[in-house]
């Protein structure tokens, strides 16, 4: 909805454009507006002028950003007011010959670290408390597959807009409550929790919306459908999270009930038990028990004090 | 994770609560409604917490004083005009009320899930919710004229 202009790509912006960018500096604690003149060409991005400025002017902006093409959701920021993807986002878009200046401040509702670079570890932990992966009863036959889960195209079509999430944060920079409690899941995580719930394969539905039945979970959504507008991947998480109280609203009337899952395929006749990775290939070292660690509040020392990252439904 | 406020640069309660005017994204009605809501929601728990106090009147003071006060209540204008913003106020909180309850309990007027496609307008703002909402934005105004037209004792 926002950002996604097929034909500003096609239109000039203005020949020299002001670049109105928001620093801090974590040291001083300092925080100041800082202009830059860059000239500018067609098709120029609001990243290309970022890294231009890096480049020529001044090398002490901080950003973050990766693949360039929207796809990594890395290079999130406040585009005149908006959370935008600065790679996605034609400066013809939000400059013109009236008023060529572009405004560029670090996500809102997020701990700045330096300039525009914020700090996503609470809402990496929040997508992380919702268990975004498949959950199935028979947690024996998950580790060792012997077919496919069989879903209709129907019933894909049903999940399918909510698993093009890529994480960027602008739904959760947009969100007023978010604003307001810093422990709210977020649209992103209730998107993804919510996604969960009706996929056909997963089991743990039961526990998934207990999740989000807790007091930081959906029912602080005020629906004020931000997240949707910003959202550079139509996601809609602002359906998504009504979709999930009424699901919620309905089951606790005994109502609703997830009545079919996905059933498995048969075993294909040349099914072969899994091979261990090779040692190389292993992400982490065959002590570390993965059970465990999934089950256990992850603790990390931040200035001399132990910090518990974990986001449960029980404490 | 770190509960709360507490981690370093993260927003104060001060700036945080200024993100409904901060984003400034264009066409969005429902943001508005939210804003109204929210201010709409605060004036009714003000009114009822001055309307619990107003009628303990003849408890603490008397009967006598009890109807003084309505007789002021009737020819005041600060009162009228105080008792126009509380008309107005609950005039859009009901209304929007209703279309949040559709919304959030019952799952309708918000869409149906679908393969995104251009021009790329997420199901949400396709949906009747929107339609609801201009309806809101217009009915309000006209009731509440209304309303202020017997407030204000034209009728």
């Amino acid at each position: 909805m926002v950002g996604i202009d097929p034909k500003a790509a096609t239109r000039t912006p203005p020949k020299t454009v002001v670049f109105r960018v928001k620093r801090y500096n974590p040291k001083s604690g300092r925080e100041w507006w800082q202009e830059y003149k860059v000239e500018t060409h067609r098709g120029m991005t609001v990243l290309d002028a970022l890294l231009k400025i890096k480049e020529e002017k001044d090398h002490t902006v901080v950003m973050r950003y990766s693949c360039r093409m929207g796809v990594c959701g890395s290079c999130g920021m406040v585009i005149n007011g908006v959370p935008r993807l600065a790679c996605q986002t034609q400066i013809a878009e939000v400059a013109d010959e009236g008023n060529p200046v572009v405004t560029v401040e670090p996500l809102y509702n997020f701990p700045v670290v330096r300039d525009l670079l914020t700090d996503f570890t609470d809402f990496f932990e929040k997508h992380r408390s919702v268990k975004p992966y498949l959950l199935r009863k028979d947690r024996e036959e998950q580790e060792e597959p012997r077919g496919q889960y069989l879903v209709s195209p129907e019933e894909h079509a049903l999940m399918y807009e909510f698993t093009l999430c890529i994480s960027c944060g602008l739904c959760y920079a947009a969100c007023p409550v978010a604003a307001i409690d810093p422990d709210y899941l977020g649209p992103q995580a209730l998107g993804y929790l919510f996604r969960y719930v009706i996929d056909p394969r997963d089991e743990e539905w039961q526990m998934r919306l207990m999740i989000a039945d807790s007091e930081h979970g959906c029912h602080k959504c005020h629906y004020a459908a931000t997240c949707s507008m910003v959202c550079p991947k139509v996601v809609d998480p602002a359906q998504a999270i009504q979709r999930l109280r009424s699901l919620l609203f309905k089951y606790k009337l005994g109502l609703w009930r997830k009545k079919k899952t996905a059933p498995l395929s048969e075993k294909p006749k040349d099914w072969k038990p899994r091979k261990p990775l090779p040692p190389e290939a292993q992400l982490v070292s065959p002590d570390v028990d993965l059970e465990r660690l999934e089950s256990e509040p992850v603790t990390v020392e931040v200035d001399g004090k132990r910090v518990e990252l974990r986001y449960t439904i029980y404490d | 994770m770190s509960k709360g406020r507490a981690k370093e640069n993260r927003p104060g309660l001060l700036r945080a609560s200024l993100n409904p005017w901060l984003v400034r994204v264009e066409d969005h009605p429902e943001r508005l409604a939210f804003v109204l809501h929210r201010v709409t929601g605060v004036i009714i728990i003000a009114y009822l917490l001055l309307h619990i106090i107003v009628t303990n009147t003849p408890a603490r003071a008397g009967w006598e004083a009890w109807d003084q006060l309505m007789e002021q209540f009737g020819t005041n204008i600060v009162n009228q005009v105080g008792e126009f913003i509380v008309a107005g106020s609950v005039l859009f909180h009901g209304m929007n009320g209703i279309r949040l309850l559709l919304a959030e309990f019952f799952g309708v007027c918000i869409g149906r899930p679908e393969k995104p496609k251009p021009p790329y307008i997420p199901p949400t703002y396709r949906a009747c919710q929107r339609q609801l909402l201009y309806l809101i934005f217009a009915v309000w105004p006209i009731l509440w004229v209304f309303a202020g037209l017997l407030i204000f004792g034209v009728f």
